[in-house]
């Protein structure tokens, strides 16, 4: 298209002036690219929730974008006590130490207690009732084990950009950990990469 | 039963006062049981990821294909129908099916992230996402919002009617996106908020959920996108600012087919997003 303009010396001047601002901008973006290059890594990234830096606040259940949250409860059973009082099932206080309703902590009867032999009883999670909301996870965590925690589940969660849960976290618990590591099993301790 | 309840209680009520004190998240209170019926301790349920994560290289793929398809279809055949079903086939993968992130308009504030913080990398897709279209637009124009974009697309999949906005108004409006830039920028490097993901209009579309404000905020810009061609794309979106300067110093261009044109001017009224301007010469301008 340019050949049919070099007879006009203004168009020329202005492809000209297009060349310079080309080669200037192309200049920056190719600066900005070859930093961008420096600050990579080789895996993809996820979100996930650091449960040593976790309170239970509660926003998990509501904060995400999905109206049926992405986080869940799940259970790192190789850190449970198997408590005769499992605080993470069980209401403080509880009538009896039965199944009933009005005994149980978790508001969506997402755990379900599963008899192993006398006197210890195992915790499992429903995923399709649990919500997320962490009360279980305060129990547990508060008087027991702490092997009941929150962590996003990957089957789940779409991998927001920035998660709408981390920019309300109050206690700075949400990081991106690699994509061939995508959970925090609890019992092998505190994760290093994230941030 | 009961006097190891009691037991129980008792150390809870000893732990609760070292749990103020310390990190006693590590402490083992109750350290797991020999069972002598030989139960075997389940595993944590790992449960596999939504996609695989070899599919990121399958989504730079796609963008590049799709920037080369925008390029040829509009450069060469000059065909808009071409460019409109390419925009329909990147609203399905890169809209529903990948459900919009990471995309090219979130993916400044990574980049920004990953240049002002130390401790954030990028995954190296997320610099082809960011690049791909920067690049294209410097040698060919704003390929990606025209073809590839999804939330381009979306948008002029519902317009109707295309309306006039003044020329005046266009151009003050025209300004809001690299504020919006600006302030994308300053966010992501100072604060790691990423205010262009958090308002993003439309993902909550893509997804068929999303919190009520942004959806709301999307209703609204669909509904004016029916009379208006393109308002994100032209008075908000902080990518589309960033292409525009690309694009403006473009090596190839799309161009009003010079010997063609009789300058009878219909096209001013015609380009729905008001591109087009009335011709000045050298001594106007
Ligand atoms: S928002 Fe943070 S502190 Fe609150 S429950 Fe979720 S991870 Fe825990
Ligand atoms: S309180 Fe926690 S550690 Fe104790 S039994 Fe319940 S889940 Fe296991
Ligand atoms: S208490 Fe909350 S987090 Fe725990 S299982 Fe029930 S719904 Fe899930
Ligand atoms: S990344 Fe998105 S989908 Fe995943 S937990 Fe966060 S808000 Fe929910
Ligand atoms: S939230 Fe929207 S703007 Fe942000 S990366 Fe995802 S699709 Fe792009």
């Amino acid at each position: 298209m340019s050949d049919d303009r070099t007879a006009n010396p203004a168009l020329t001047r202005r492809g000209f002036l297009g060349g310079i601002a080309r080669g200037l901008l192309g200049v920056g973006v190719a600066g900005v690219g070859v930093a961008a290059a420096g600050r990579v890594r080789a895996k993809d990234d996820l979100w996930q929730i650091d449960p040593f830096k976790c309170i239970q606040c509660g926003n998990c259940r509501t904060a995400c974008v999905l109206e049926d949250s992405a986080v869940k409860c799940v259970h790192d059973f190789a850190m449970c006590g198997y408590c005769d009082l499992c605080t993470g099932f069980f209401h403080p206080e509880p009538n009896r130490l039965e199944t009933g309703a009005e005994n149980q902590l978790c508001p969506a009867g997402a755990i379900i207690r599963r008899f192993v032999e006398e006197p210890y009883f195992e915790y499992h999670i429903d995923e399709l009732l649990c919500t997320g909301c962490g009360i279980c996870v305060k129990g547990c965590t508060d008087y027991g084990n702490g092997s009941l925690y929150l962590q996003v589940r990957q089957d789940r969660c779409l991998n927001c950009n920035q998660c709408a849960i981390a920019a309300q976290c109050p206690s700075d618990a949400f990081m991106r950990v690699p994509a061939d590591r995508p959970y925090v099993v609890k019992h092998l301790g505190r994760q290093k990469e994230g941030g | 039963m009961s006097s190891r309840r009691r037991v129980v209680l008792v150390a809870m009520a000893l732990l609760a006062a070292a749990v103020c004190a310390a990190d006693a998240w590590a402490i083992e209170r109750f350290p797991p049981p020999d069972f002598y019926s030989g139960h075997q301790l389940p595993e944590l349920d790992q449960r596999p990821l939504r996609l695989p994560p070899w599919m990121d290289r399958v989504h730079v793929a796609a963008l590049a294909t799709g920037l080369a398809l925008s390029t040829w279809f509009s450069l060469r055949l000059r065909s808009r129908t071409a460019i409109r079903w390419l925009a329909v086939a990147s609203l399905v993968y890169f809209g529903f099916y990948l459900g919009g992130c990471v995309c090219p308009i979130g993916s400044i504030q990574n980049v920004t992230l990953a240049l002002a913080d130390a401790d954030y990398t990028l995954p190296v897709s997320v610099v082809f996402i960011f690049a791909l279209p920067v690049v294209f637009a410097l040698l060919f124009g704003r390929v990606f919002c025209s073809g590839v974009c999804p939330l381009g697309a979306i948008q002029d999949l519902v317009l109707i009617r295309p309306l006039r906005v003044p020329l005046w108004l266009q151009s003050v409006l025209g300004l809001v996106p690299f504020v919006y830039l600006g302030a994308a920028i300053l966010m992501a490097a100072t604060d790691s908020f990423f205010i262009v993901c958090r308002w993003d209009p439309f993902v909550g579309f893509f997804r068929l959920d999303g919190n009520l404000p942004v959806m709301i905020l999307g209703g609204v810009l669909l509904i004016v996108s029916t009379f208006v061609g393109r308002p994100y794309c032209r008075f908000l979106c902080p990518y589309g600012a960033l292409l525009g300067l690309c694009s403006r110093v473009a090596w190839k261009h799309v161009t009003i087919t010079p010997d063609e044109c009789v300058n009878c001017r219909l096209c001013e009224d015609a380009c729905p997003f008001g591109a087009i301007r009335p011709a000045t010469t050298e001594e106007d301008a």
